[in-house]
C-alpha cells in the first residue's frame, strides 16, 4: 500500500498526471518515433557520405597525360586520401572536351602551350586540381630539371611547405558541424514542442474550468511546479534517450571515433538542456494562463516562440565573435554552448558564466512566472496581456508587503 | 461549523457581496438562495478561498479558516469542470490524491462513489463520452472523494432529472451526515424539501437567515376551513380570528387571539366541516417577501 501524499508532495501528483497523460497520447509516440528515426537516418547518411572513396575519371589524349594521371592516382593511394583517378583515352582534345560536356568523364587533362589545362564543365573538383594538377607540375619540373641539368633537389630545397595541425580533430569538421546543428535543432524542437504542450494544458484547464477545483484543492504553486517538472522530466528523458540512440547509432555504424569528438558536447548539452528548459517551462505556463481559450494561445506564446527562434537563427548564421558573446546569455546558451562545444573547444570560464547566467535566469523567471500564474490562473474566459499580468502581480506583491 | 463573517467583495465600483454573515452548522443542510446575480457564487468562491475577500473573514469553529484547512472542503463550482479527455475513475483517483489520499484509498473511494451512481461500467470511459447528467454525477463524486470536512456546492442539482436528484440527495445524506453543507439552488421546492437551514441573499446582502422553521414562524399561523355546503362568510364574526379571504364554502383565516384547538371546536360546533388545515407558507412566498 502506498503512503498518503503530504501537502508538500502534491506537485508529484500533478507531475505524474502530466506525464502519464502525455505518454499515452498518440502525438507523443509519433513525434518521438520520428525524432529517433531522423537521428539514426542522419548518422547513416553521414556515414555513407564521409566514408566513401570517390573516383574521378580523367580524359587524356597522350602518353604524358596518362603518366600524370597514373602517378596522381599512386600518390593519392600512398597519401591515404579517399580519392582515386582512372584514365579514359580519347583521340583528340575535341573528343575529350565532348566527353566532359556529356558528363562521361569528370575532367580532361589536355596539353597546352604552357603545360596542361584541366578542363571541366563548370568547375573542376578540388581533389582533381590538388592531386592531378600538382602531379603534372611535379613531373614537368623533374623533366625540365633533367633537360637543363639542374639539380632539382637543390632547386626545390627550402620550398617545401609542410602541414602541422594544432587541432587534428578538425579533420572531423563535417561530423562536428552535423552534431552542432543537431543539438540546436533538437533543443529548438523540444523546447517549442513541449512549451506549446505545457501552455496548451494550462489553457485546457482554464477552458474546462477544472482549474477552479484544482485551485481549491492544491496550492497554485504546487500546480505550477507539477506541470513544469512533469514536462521537464519528459523532455529531458526524451533527450537522454535520443542522445543514447545517437551514441548507439554511431557505434553500430563504426563511427566510434566520433564519440571522442562530440561526446563531451553531448554531456554539456544535457546539462544546458535541463537548465534552459526549466527556465523556459515556467514562462510557457504563464503564456498558457494568459490565454482564455486555445485560440488565444498563438498570441500569448508568440514572444516565447521569438525567444527560441532568435538563437536558432544566430546559431546558424552568426560570426564567431557574436556567437562567443551570445553563448553566455541565459537560455540562448542552451543552444549556442553545445553548438560551440561541438565545433571546437570552449574555455572553461565561458562555460561557467553560461551556466551561472542560466541558473540565475531560471530562478528569477520561476519567481516571476509563479506570481503571474497565481494571479491569472483563475481569470477564465478572456485573454490577459503580459502587461496587465505583470502589473497585477506587482500590485499584489506590494499590497502583501 | 463554517461561518462567513462580514464577507465583502468589490469588483470595480460594485459591491457584489456586501457584509455577508451566516453560519453553516454541521449535520444540517443549509440552502443558499437568491436571484441571479445576488452574489451566491461569489460568496461561495470566497468561502473556498479561490477568490479573495475584499474584507471579512471565513471562520471554522470560531477561528479564521486557513487555506490548508479549506483545501479539505469539497467543492462543486458553478461552472462545472473536470478533465474532458481523462478516464472517469482515473480522474477521481487523481483528485483524491490531490487531497492527500493514497492511491489505494482513492481507488476504493472512487469505486464506492461510482457504484452509488451505477456508473461502475463507465469507470474507464472518458468523461467526454458520458451524458451530461452522468458528468454531473462524476463532478459531485469528485467533490466527495476525500470525505471532505465541509461541502460547498454551487447549484448541485441543476440539470438533473428527478430520479438523479433523489439519488444525489441520498448520497449527500450519507456522505455529509455530520459535516456542514451549503448548497445553492434556484429550485425552491427542492430547497424546501431538503434544507434544515436557509440563507437568503438579495443584491449582495443577507436578507434572511436561520432554520426553515424559524423563517416560517415569521409568517403568522394561517388556517384554511372548508365547510360542507355552507357559506363560510359567518366566520368573519368569530372572535380571535381574522378572515383573509372567503370563497363560497372556503375561508382563509389567521389566528388572532385564539388557539388552533379553540378554532376547531368553534367551527365544528357550528357547521359540518370537510377540512380544517394549517396553511404552511411556501418557501417561494418567504423568498418573495424577503427579497422584495
Amino acid at each position: 500500500m502506498s503512503t498518503a501524499t503530504t501537502p508538500r508532495g502534491l506537485w508529484k501528483v500533478v507531475a505524474q498526471r502530466e506525464i502519464t497523460t502525455q505518454v499515452r497520447s498518440k502525438s507523443f509516440v509519433i513525434t518521438f518515433a520520428l525524432l529517433v528515426a531522423s537521428i539514426v537516418g542522419m548518422i547513416i547518411a553521414f556515414t555513407l557520405m564521409s566514408g566513401r572513396t570517390s573516383t574521378h575519371e580523367i580524359a587524356v589524349i597522350d602518353q604524358p597525360g596518362q603518366t600524370v594521371v597514373t602517378t596522381a592516382n599512386d600518390n593519392a593511394k600512398a597519401g591515404d586520401a579517399d580519392v582515386r583517378f582512372t584514365i579514359s583515352e580519347f583521340e583528340d582534345a575535341e573528343a575529350a572536351e565532348k566527353a566532359v560536356t556529356d558528363g562521361d568523364v569528370d575532367a580532361a587533362l589536355l596539353p597546352s602551350s604552357s603545360g596542361y589545362d584541366l578542363v571541366g564543365q563548370d568547375d573542376v573538383d578540388t581533389s582533381i586540381t590538388q592531386w592531378v594538377g600538382q602531379t603534372a607540375t611535379q613531373l614537368a619540373l623533374e623533366r625540365n630539371a633533367g633537360e637543363s641539368g639542374v639539380d632539382l633537389g637543390a632547386l626545390t630545397s627550402g620550398t617545401q611547405v609542410g602541414e602541422r595541425l594544432l587541432d587534428p580533430d578538425a579533420g572531423d569538421n563535417g561530423l562536428r558541424q552535423v552534431a552542432a546543428f543537431v543539438f540546436v535543432l533538437l533543443f529548438y524542437l523540444m523546447a517549442l514542442g513541449y512549451g506549446m504542450q505545457i501552455a496548451a494544458t494550462v489553457t485546457q484547464e482554464k477552458e474546462s474550468r477544472v482549474v477552479e477545483i484544482l485551485a481549491a484543492a492544491v496550492p497554485v504553486r504546487a500546480m505550477l511546479w507539477g506541470k513544469v517538472i512533469g514536462s521537464s522530466v519528459l523532455a529531458i528523458g526524451q533527450t537522454v534517450v535520443l542522445a543514447a540512440v545517437g551514441v548507439i547509432a554511431l557505434l553500430v555504424t563504426d563511427n566510434g571515433h566520433a564519440l571522442s569528438v562530440v561526446g563531451p558536447a553531448i554531456g554539456w548539452y544535457v546539462l544546458f538542456f535541463v537548465l534552459g528548459f526549466i527556465a523556459l517551462a515556467t514562462l510557457w505556463t504563464v503564456a498558457g494562463s494568459l490565454a482564455g481559450r486555445q485560440q488565444d494561445l498563438n498570441g500569448t506564446t508568440a514572444p516565447l516562440q521569438m525567444i527560441l527562434f532568435a538563437p536558432y537563427i544566430l546559431a546558424v548564421t552568426a560570426g564567431a565573435g557574436v556567437k562567443t558573446v551570445v553563448s553566455m546569455l541565459p537560455i540562448v546558451s542552451t543552444m549556442m554552448m553545445p553548438y560551440r562545444l561541438a565545433e571546437g573547444d570552449v574555455p572553461m570560464w565561458q562555460l561557467g558564466v553560461a551556466v551561472g547566467t542560466t541558473v540565475l535566469a531560471a530562478v528569477l523567471l520561476v519567481r516571476l512566472s509563479a506570481s503571474i500564474y497565481e494571479r491569472t490562473l483563475l481569470q477564465t474566459g478572456r485573454r490577459i496581456t503580459f502587461k496587465e499580468a505583470i502589473a497585477s502581480s506587482r500590485k499584489t506583491e506590494s499590497s502583501a508587503a | 461549523m463554517l461561518e462567513a463573517q462580514s464577507l465583502t467583495r468589490v469588483f470595480g465600483d460594485t459591491r457584489v457581496v456586501d457584509d455577508v454573515s451566516f453560519t453553516v452548522r454541521p449535520g444540517r443542510m443549509t440552502g443558499f438562495v437568491g436571484a441571479n446575480g445576488a452574489g451566491k457564487t461569489t460568496t461561495m468562491r470566497m468561502l473556498m478561498g479561490v477568490l479573495g475577500a475584499t474584507s471579512g473573514e471565513v471562520l471554522w469553529d470560531g477561528a479564521p479558516a486557513t487555506a490548508e484547512l479549506r483545501r479539505n472542503f469539497g467543492y462543486m463550482p458553478e461552472e462545472r469542470g473536470l478533465y474532458p479527455r481523462m478516464q472517469v475513475r482515473e480522474q477521481l483517483v487523481f483528485f483524491g490524491r490531490l487531497h492527500g489520499m493514497s492511491t489505494s484509498q482513492a481507488r476504493s473511494r472512487a469505486d464506492h462513489l461510482l457504484a452509488h451512481f451505477g456508473l461502475e461500467e463507465r469507470a474507464t470511459s472518458l468523461l467526454d463520452d458520458l451524458s451530461l447528467g452522468n458528468q454531473q454525477r462524476v463532478q459531485i463524486a469528485a467533490s466527495l472523494i476525500h470525505q471532505p470536512g465541509a461541502l460547498v456546492l454551487d447549484e448541485p442539482f441543476s440539470g438533473l432529472d428527478p430520479l438523479a436528484v433523489d439519488s444525489m440527495i441520498d448520497l449527500l445524506h450519507v456522505e455529509a451526515a455530520d459535516v456542514p453543507l451549503l448548497f445553492s439552488s434556484h429550485q425552491l421546492d427542492l430547497v424546501e424539501r431538503l434544507c434544515d437551514d436557509l440563507v437568503v441573499l438579495s443584491a449582495g446582502r443577507v436578507v434572511a437567515a436561520g432554520s426553515v422553521e424559524e423563517l416560517r414562524g415569521h409568517g403568522e399561523e394561517r388556517y384554511r376551513v372548508v365547510l360542507d355546503g355552507q357559506d363560510a362568510a359567518w366566520l368573519r364574526d368569530v372572535r380571535g380570528v381574522r378572515v383573509d379571504d372567503v370563497d363560497g364554502a372556503t375561508a382563509l383565516l389567521t389566528l388572532d387571539g385564539i388557539g388552533a384547538s379553540e378554532l376547531a371546536s368553534t367551527v365544528v360546533g357550528r357547521a359540518p366541516v370537510l377540512e380544517l388545515a394549517r396553511v404552511r407558507q411556501p418557501l417561494s412566498e418567504i423568498f418573495r417577501e424577503v427579497t422584495r
